[in-house]
């Protein structure tokens, strides 16, 4: 259920940030990250306790979303870092830097996301 | 035990006899003298100087001890408890119901069976796994005082979860029968009030005929939806000493309550909104207490073509069913009529709920829809414990066992289905397939991500476990919390293919009621299968020492994640909140250096260990290896290094 309302926050800024030249201002304030340093901020700092270490979504008090490979451009997940909806806890400038999320935000880029589940066999018993 | 048996003869049953004899002791005993006792100075004397009968009293020779008795009131209340069908007796054995524990093995020769556990927390879970599967109770039995202490919290579980379990406490009424020592610590006067809050009923009995028949009642109350655990204090002699009146005992005869249903117009009224309703939809929890419930339910969804939401606090609803929405609870927002059978938190289900700062909270349903209720849990409610949730605001609250109301609110329902809704009701269930088959497509996409890492992912885990158990006649009774996958992936259709969860939340549940599940599958030769988080499995490990040595045989998976998950969760999110430490939030929420290796630790309980597996490549070899054991009779405990969720 919380699941839902926290996709469909992220579908407004996603369908807000598309709107017009928002993006393309943030665009290109988007800070360069680093993936390596990404993942190690996402082991540390508990991003992996509710969505995965592949960021394949989990659960808190409710289902928490799948990351690996957000359809999310930066600044709408910067955004929803730092005010988040439902359950998720605020991370502010304080235990996260916008540098710190930027290379978080490269290594849910980088990992591979899902795969064709026909390849996998014991997945269509 | 002379002072224990010097006191004897002036116990409440035999206190006529036992005056009489100190009364022809008195007569016939000289008394002490001075040159016995050596007097004090008059002058120091706090007290009078004891008379010939005190004296006589004390100075009296021990009553003469029968070597042997013949019969014992252990051996009628097992006659009791057989009468009822209780196949199992679960202990941590103790000397306040020796004579009970006795009489079980020799008069009853093993009927009930004992089932030994090595704490009461098991032995209760597993009566509570037991119950859900067979469909009866099974009786534990623990020590006065502090084994019921330790009990206490499986017990909540049960009362949370309402299912009936027959908790049996030794205790020693008579203080006068009490050895010194333990004895008394282990003693109270009315020890039924440490779980009184959280059963349906307890009582003392008095005596062998009171004990027959308030078993049997404990029984019937058990049993009687809203089912939950009963409680009876047993007194040590009542257990021990010899039958006096045999020729006077008689057993009761149980009759079984016919469960209560819904008041008929009532169901023909919530017959009439759900009929007539464009978006109804059915959530539950816990529906199914017979095989029959599941088919109830689903004959009621599929004669509307509706939404089913299922909470699993039984198996109610099959997981490839095509109008199953467990997944996709949005519907909820759409329904203009719910009907919540058998609900046990129907203000969560109906609600967001946000753990922030401030509490919110908001409905989930659309303004205007209307609710109705069918079930019994709030038929008995208690005070203290808060396990009765928030108020919901409903439209029509019909009292009445949701699976014995099911076939008459099903008819009504027809009665009421022209060709014109049969075919509206028919567009509305061939959508609702669709998403259905939709959202069984995403679970499977969804599983694929991280599907060769390491930690193993929990849905690999769950895929390669279903895998290998699929054709196997299984039965799937425990997952860690939140644990989702199998009901996302797995085909559950069958009424023992699941088996709900603790009731309420008391960790330490999933072993044992798991190993009770397994124990009551076993007869049918069944598969069983469970998953256990690291954190319950560390609570209660000795239970596996339990399945070795009555060979009961189970797959069970750790899903070890290597922390108190949610905790972890919780307290990343507190630190979160302060702006502060984020990184340190593993302190006491992580059970790490060292790792714990549950597969050495079953092995050391005698049951096969497989693990750690932390590489998915790794995995299906063992689950193979694990297997066979089961097939063979004795349990397997895999440790898959999970991530966390």
């Amino acid at each position: 259920m919380k699941t839902f309302a926290q996709i469909s926050v992220m579908a407004l800024a996603v369908a807000t940030l598309s709107a017009g030249a928002l993006v393309i201002a943030v665009a290109q304030d988007l800070p360069r990250g680093d993936a390596a340093n990404g993942r190690r901020i996402y082991l540390a700092v508990g991003c992996f306790t509710c969505h995965g270490r592949s960021g394949q979504g989990g659960a808190y008090n409710g289902p928490a979303p799948i990351l690996a490979r957000t359809a999310l451009p930066f600044v709408g997940f910067k955004a929803l870092i730092r005010d988040p909806s439902n359950d998720m806890p605020a991370y502010s400038d304080a235990v996260l830097s916008d540098q710190d999320i930027a290379d978080v935000y490269a290594f849910l880029e980088s990992l591979p996301g899902p795969r064709s589940p026909r390849d996998i066999s014991i997945l269509n018993n | 035990m002379p002072k224990r048996r010097q006191s004897s003869g002036s116990s409440r049953r035999n206190f006529l006899q036992g005056a009489g004899f100190a009364g022809a002791a008195a007569a016939i005993v000289p008394p002490a003298t001075a040159d016995a006792t050596p007097a004090a100075p008059q002058e120091r004397l706090k007290a009078a100087i004891p008379g010939p009968r005190q004296t006589a009293a004390e100075n009296m020779p021990p009553t003469k001890d029968p070597a042997n008795q013949t019969s014992s009131g252990g051996d009628f209340m097992v006659d009791v408890l057989n009468s009822l069908g209780i196949e199992y007796l679960a202990i941590n054995c103790a000397s306040s119901y020796r004579g009970l524990h006795e009489a079980a093995v020799n008069h009853g020769n093993n009927k009930p069976e004992i089932i030994t556990c090595v704490h009461e927390d098991i032995a209760v879970h597993m009566a509570q796994g037991f119950a859900k599967i067979e469909g009866k109770p099974i009786a534990m039995a623990c020590h006065g005082v502090v084994g019921l202490q330790h009990a206490a919290m499986a017990i909540y579980n049960a009362w949370c979860d309402r299912v009936p379990v027959i908790v049996i406490g030794g205790n020693i009424m008579e203080a006068d029968k009490r050895a010194p020592g333990a004895e008394w610590p282990h003693s109270g006067v009315d020890i039924g009030q440490l779980v009184r809050e959280f059963t349906k009923w307890d009582d003392q009995p008095a005596s062998l005929q009171h004990f027959a028949e308030s078993a049997v009642r404990a029984y019937k109350i058990a049993t009687t939806p809203p089912m939950g655990p009963v409680f009876l204090a047993l007194d040590a002699e009542l257990q021990e000493n010899p039958i006096a009146n045999a020729e006077s005992l008689r057993i009761p005869k149980f009759e079984p309550v016919a469960p209560p249903q819904g008041d008929s117009g009532a169901i023909a009224e919530a017959a009439k909104m759900l009929v007539e309703a464009q978006n109804p939809v059915i959530v539950c929890d816990r529906v199914a207490r017979t095989p029959a419930g599941m088919a109830r339910l689903v004959e009621l969804a599929e004669t509307l073509q509706c939404g089913v939401i299922d909470n699993a606090g039984r198996m109610n609803f099959p997981s490839r069913h095509p109008l199953n929405q467990s997944f996709r609870r949005g519907i909820i927002a759409q329904a203009d009529v719910i009907i919540a059978i058998e609900m046990n938190d129907l203000w969560g289900t109906l609600t967001h709920f946000s753990d922030r700062i401030v509490r919110q909270s908001r409905p989930a349903t659309k303004p205007g829809a209307n609710i109705i209720t069918l079930g019994v849990r709030d038929l008995y409610l208690k005070s203290n414990y808060q396990d009765f949730g928030r108020w919901q605001d409903v439209d029509l609250d019909i009292a009445g066992d949701g699976e014995a109301s099911l076939p008459a609110l099903t008819e009504a329902v027809k009665r009421l289905v022209d060709d014109g809704r049969k075919s509206a009701f028919g567009a509305r269930g061939e959508k609702l397939a669709k998403l259905h088959m939709a959202m069984v497509e995403q679970s499977k996409t969804d599983a694929t991500i991280g599907w060769d890492s390491s930690p193993i992912t929990t849905a690999r885990m769950c895929a390669e476990v279903y895998d290998q158990i699929k054709d196997e006649d299984w039965s799937l009774v425990g997952t860690a919390i939140r644990l989702t996958w199998p009901h996302r992936l797995w085909d559950l259709k069958k009424p023992y293919q699941w088996n709900g969860v603790s009731g309420g939340a008391g960790v330490g549940y999933n072993l044992p009621a798991s190993l009770g599940a397994a124990l009551a599958n076993k007869k049918h030769g069944r598969f069983t299968v469970a998953f256990g988080g690291d954190g319950d499995f560390m609570f209660n490990p000795g239970a596996l020492w339990t399945a070795a040595h009555h060979k009961i045989p189970i797959l069970y998976v750790v899903h070890n994640n290597r922390a108190y998950h949610q905790e972890y969760m919780y307290l990343t999110a507190m630190a979160a909140r302060h702006g502060r430490g984020v990184e340190r939030m593993d302190i006491g929420t992580t059970l790490k250096d060292p790792n714990i290796d549950y597969a050495t630790v079953a092995r050391g309980m005698g049951a096969h260990g497989e693990g750690p597996i932390t590489e998915p490549k790794d995995l299906a070899p063992a689950l193979a290896r694990a297997i066979a054991v089961v097939r063979s009779g004795e349990p397997a405990v895999v440790d898959v290094v999970t991530d966390p969720r």
